[in-house]
């Protein structure tokens, strides 16, 4: 059946930068605010936008991401007609074509996108958080009569040179796409979501696929080339929260704008729910001994320390006497009692023990895995270390 | 599959009807996230059943929104699974559990079941009884109905042949009884009983005494720890609520918190259902909020009952008592200076 638009989303992205968060799973898989996973954001806007044909495009560390999204059924993508494909690469008569480039990733699932047969295909990536309609970014793209649209964002010119800038006319149309420039001319920095006429963007990405000395990236390779084929391009100007969780640093300031009341992620929201499969756990305990300050906490926890402004997944224990200060705790884990952390995020089923400290001064934030804990030399009011 | 699984969600406790105004009973709020029914149900999944029959009395739109087709059972199958059956029962028809009148409305799921045995059991007994065991010691007694008891208490769940029950179903008018609870309690004849010996979590909903203690009795850990169990978890059906979050200035202690609220005042022992709102310096105690309830700054509340979607304006008042909380209907609005 023919169909206005189909998502697709590149969810193949390995995030080096997130270091021990992403040995055994992708990017968009790692968890966020308690209860989600990264991907849980571009899938629910593909939901709420009313997009019910979406592709995932998997390469690295695939099966949990597989085994998530399933049959997309928390996000109502268990549909007849289109609903949740997963794309991982596959095998052909002439062997195993894995994913060079996210534009290449795009090209090897052709046959995908010819069987629906689109108008416009909306590219996503599954490394950031933000709600956004991406049926008003297609209002726009189609009155603008451009072949393609990006989303930018403002973003403040002192962080612009870390972005993919575009530099737009008064109205809205790219003139010039720089990755990443040292002296920036625009503070609109390109999200990673686009709107491609279908047509244009079969045509050009069979071009590059001839081009032996590209990159095969959407950014790098597809712009640029259609900027200089004189194609219209447009940028759609988005306003409300987004951030590239791409660091350890980025992903814990991201889930503490959870607990910012100004900083614009709102989660309480049911108009633009973002959904999540829901595990079957108890409400969280709270007990007589506990504190809990400005924090985010899901269900199936067991709470009896000190917690302030921290975000904790589901089925967590914080035993008594621990504290825990402007953390991200991962499902499973187990704060010992006594325990003190500060500024870490906590990977998952982690078990620390009682009386664990990590207090550093600098202020930096820490990815407390099973090696930090394995590394430990035990806390120094502890008797039976400290002697000599 | 030996098992086929009867809930009777016909039966009403005349106690609990304040909450039961506006949802069958089987339907009402429990321990914060959930509802009576989830227990019965998930305790037959959990025992490896996936044929369940629940009949419903007439009032029954809040109960099948609940259970849909059982997705969140994992009983939504194409065969067997779960079977919603509602009857010509009303709502305060019916006070034992296991109604032949509710149930010769649905023969033909008795008729239609491959499986021998059927376990006939009500949304009001909670707990995490095995069934799977319970048939065993059933056949091994070869008694012709077997009732679980807890410390010498009728448990109010049964087992019997299937054969046995469409024979009750068909006779009952004429052997003057009305359920599968009142044949085992008059211990009618020509049949012979057995008693299934049951430890562990146990309660018996029967009035709304028992129901604010027992859910108060969660917030003992051991209490929780027994209902809880992490190897036979109680499914509901799932909302996609964020996380809870405490607010600036919130002091919550000894709770049951469920999903999606937004908490700022002062709360102990309490049980607060999903998406609730506790504005400034209200202080809780001794309640049970249920779901989407809005409780707006420098209320004062004291052994309360909050049904769903209750709006307590700033600066109310209520206060019940241990043996008598104040129970506030379903989506009322409390202002300042009210008499309750």
């Amino acid at each position: 059946m023919k169909k206005q638009m189909v998502a697709m989303l590149l969810a193949g992205g390995q995030g080096t930068r997130l270091k021990e968060l992403t040995y055994t799973v992708a990017k968009p898989a790692i968890p966020f605010g308690g209860k989600y996973r990264i991907i849980d954001f571009p899938l629910s806007n593909c939901t709420n936008s009313e997009i019910h044909t979406v592709g995932v495009l998997t390469q690295y560390q695939p099966h949990l991401l597989h085994q998530y999204i399933g049959l997309g059924t928390p996000w109502d993508l268990d549909r007849r007609d289109g609903g949740v494909t997963m794309l991982p690469p596959y095998a052909e008569a002439d062997g195993i074509k894995w994913y060079d480039g996210t534009a290449n990733a795009i090209f090897q699932n052709m046959k995908f996108l010819e069987a629906h047969q689109p108008e416009y295909v909306l590219i996503l990536s599954g490394d950031h958080i933000y709600k956004m309609n991406y049926m008003l970014m297609l209002d726009f793209h189609i009155k603008q009569q451009a072949a393609a649209t990006i989303s930018v964002i403002e973003v403040p010119w002192e962080e612009a040179s870390r972005f993919g800038l575009m530099e737009t006319d008064d109205q809205m149309q790219v003139t010039r796409f720089v990755e990443k420039p040292k002296d920036p001319k625009s503070n609109l920095a390109s999200m990673g979501v686009y709107i491609f006429n279908y047509q244009k963007l079969k045509e050009y990405l069979a071009r590059d696929a001839e081009n032996e000395d590209s990159s095969h990236d959407f950014g790098k390779d597809i712009i640029p080339a259609m900027l200089e084929g004189n194609e219209k391009m447009a940028a759609y100007p988005y306003k409300g929260y987004w951030k590239d969780v791409g660091t350890v640093d980025s992903l814990w300031e991201a889930n503490m704008d959870l607990l910012d009341l100004d900083s614009g992620l709102v989660l309480h929201d049911s108009a633009w729910r973002i959904f999540s499969s829901n595990p079957q756990l108890p409400p969280q305990v709270v007990t007589e001994t506990c504190e809990i300050e400005e924090s985010f906490i899901n269900e199936g926890c067991i709470i009896e320390g000190k917690v302030r402004k921290s975000v904790i997944s589901q089925d967590v224990h914080i035993k008594e006497g621990a504290e825990i200060d402007e953390c991200v705790i991962m499902a499973g884990s187990v704060v010992g009692k006594g325990a003190q952390v500060r500024r870490a995020i906590i990977t998952p089923d982690l078990d620390i023990p009682a009386n664990f400290k990590l207090q550093k001064n600098d202020g930096a934030i820490t990815l407390l895995t099973k090696e930090t804990i394995e590394n430990w030399e035990g806390s120094e009011d502890d008797a039976f270390s400290s002697s000599n | 599959m030996r098992l086929a699984a009867v809930i009777d969600a016909t039966v009403t406790i005349p106690g609990l009807k304040e909450l039961a105004m506006y949802r069958s009973s089987a339907s009402i709020p429990f321990a914060g996230r959930y509802r009576l029914i989830d227990f019965a149900l998930s305790n037959i999944v959990n025992s490896n059943i996936n044929s369940v029959g629940v009949f419903a009395s007439q009032q029954s739109v809040s109960l099948m929104d609940h259970i849909g087709k059982g997705k969140s059972w994992d009983l939504d199958r194409r065969r067997n699974g779960l079977y919603f059956l509602p009857t010509s029962q009303r709502e305060g028809d019916q006070l034992s559990v296991g109604s032949f009148a509710a149930l010769e409305d649905h023969l033909n799921f008795f008729k239609k079941s491959t499986q021998p045995h059927i376990v006939v059991t009500s949304a009001f007994s909670i707990s995490q009884l095995d069934y799977n065991d319970m048939l065993e010691k059933h056949l091994a007694s070869g008694a012709d109905i077997t009732e679980a008891v807890r410390d010498g208490k009728c448990m109010k769940s049964y087992i019997l042949s299937k054969e046995l029950l469409m024979q009750m179903i068909k006779g009952f008018r004429e052997k003057r009884v009305v359920s599968v609870e009142d044949v085992v309690n008059l211990k009618k004849k020509p049949y012979t009983f057995a008693q299934y010996e049951y430890e562990g979590y146990f309660v018996l909903i029967n009035s709304m005494e028992s129901y604010f203690n027992e859910s108060m009795a969660l917030l003992n850990e051991i209490t929780w720890r027994q209902l809880f169990l992490p190897e036979r978890p109680t499914y509901t059906k799932v909302k996609d609520e964020p996380p809870t979050k405490y607010m600036k200035g919130s002091n919550v202690k000894r709770s049951l918190v469920a999903n999606g609220s937004l908490l700022e005042g002062e709360i102990r022992d309490s049980i607060l259902s999903r998406a609730v709102e506790i504005g400034k310096n209200s202080k809780i105690e001794k309640c049970i909020i249920m779901q989407k309830c809005v409780i707006e700054e420098n209320c004062d509340l004291l052994y309360v009952i909050a049904d769903k979607d209750v709006l307590i304006k700033a600066g109310s008042v209520v206060h019940g008592t241990k043996e008598k909380p104040v129970v506030i209907r379903k989506g009322s609005v409390v202002s300042e200076g009210e008499e309750l």
